[in-house]
């Protein structure tokens, strides 16, 4: 293997690692296209380091899912170091009136925010992460 | 009940779910201010972490009609904590841990323990009953001896200890026969009686009893 063939080599990894995070990012745009058109959820936040996208039946309430999201997730990943949880594979947060399934996928950060009554446990199988 | 108790009825609690369910790493009941009620006493300041990260979501939460759980699992266990009538339970536990077992486990045992603590204290305290005394009887006559029995002054006080300080003013007398009557009391006026063990009736409560002199009656105050 010469010393010129290795950056091809390596350019072309990065090109299919960058279409198979695309083809990933696809797929799950699409099963949170479909996630969110089900009966009770009422929608979700879907963050990266550069871009967002939100979809929620209520855009007043944008901010404030928005931050309690993200503090979950945090909290989470601080509880996670304290009690030696490892790596945060998810974090349900309920309240009385909805609940939110927070989790990361690849670099992102996603919450799908749902009605109490939503099995969270279908959605989370359905996102097929 | 005091709070020590409270506290150490509900780490018994814990400890004894910790027993049942192994794979417990921690377990700890706070209050939704963030107080801690039991818990742990060997990870106070992991516990204390918790409860910050936990505030933080807290704060927040009003979005979604606060917080009545969190679930945090991750790739080595998970932790939950989820709301108990006022307070918080959570419980962190390794990965292959039997979270539903343990769930129904904290989920009836914990509440039951809150609400039985819970209707203690609430309780009605049952009435002071101060110990009844053995008192031998000797008659009071004449025309003015009214109508109060007397008994050691010595007495009086026990019974005023029992009763916080508060004046006792009125006995109940039982006959052997059965018998009972209330009536006023005072202390023994004469020097040469006291500390005999008597008590001294007046005459008419005496037939009113059907007690004769150096009968033994049992004597008891009535609460103030």
């Amino acid at each position: 293997m010469s010393s010129e063939e290795e950056p091809t080599e390596k350019k072309e990894e990065k090109k299919s690692s960058k279409r198979r995070n695309k083809e990933k990012s696809g797929k799950l745009h699409e099963s949170l296209k479909d996630i969110k058109a089900r009966a009770g959820v009422i929608g979700y936040i879907l963050r990266s380091s550069d871009s967002a996208s939100i979809d929620l039946k209520d855009p007043t309430k944008i901010i404030d899912y928005a931050v309690l999201s993200s503090t979950a997730l945090e909290a989470g990943e601080d509880l996670s170091k304290t009690f030696e949880l490892g790596e945060i594979q998810n974090v349900l947060l309920e309240g009385k009136d909805a609940k939110i399934l927070s989790l990361k996928v690849e670099d992102q950060r996603l919450s799908i925010f749902m009605e109490r009554t939503v099995s969270h446990e279908k959605i989370h199988k359905d996102l097929n992460i | 009940m005091s709070k020590d108790q409270y506290a150490t009825a509900l780490k018994t609690a814990l400890t004894e779910i910790k027993n049942v369910c192994p794979d417990i790493k921690s377990s700890f009941i706070f209050t939704k201010d963030g107080a801690i009620v039991a818990g742990d006493s060997e990870a106070s300041d992991t516990i204390k972490k918790a409860l910050h990260s936990f505030q933080n979501i807290r704060e927040k939460a009003d979005a979604i009609g606060g917080i009545h759980a969190l679930s945090v699992n991750g790739s080595e266990g998970n932790m939950q904590i989820s709301q108990v009538n006022e307070m918080y339970l959570a419980t962190a536990t390794f990965k292959n841990a039997d979270t539903k077992y343990l769930q129904t486990i904290t989920g009836v045992i914990v509440p039951t323990i809150l609400k039985l603590l819970k209707d203690i204290i609430h309780a009605p305290t049952p009435p002071k009953a101060a110990s009844p005394q053995q008192l031998t009887v000797e008659k009071i006559t004449g025309f003015f001896v009214g109508d109060s029995a007397e008994v050691d002054q010595k007495i009086l006080g026990e019974w005023s200890k029992f009763f916080e300080g508060k004046t006792i003013n009125t006995v109940e007398i039982q006959a052997p026969n059965g018998k009972t009557t209330r009536c006023k009391v005072k202390a023994i006026d004469d020097e040469r009686l006291e500390g005999k063990g008597l008590i001294r009736i007046p005459e008419k409560r005496l037939q009113m009893l059907k007690v004769r002199e150096e009968e033994v009656v049992r004597v008891k105050p009535i609460t103030p």
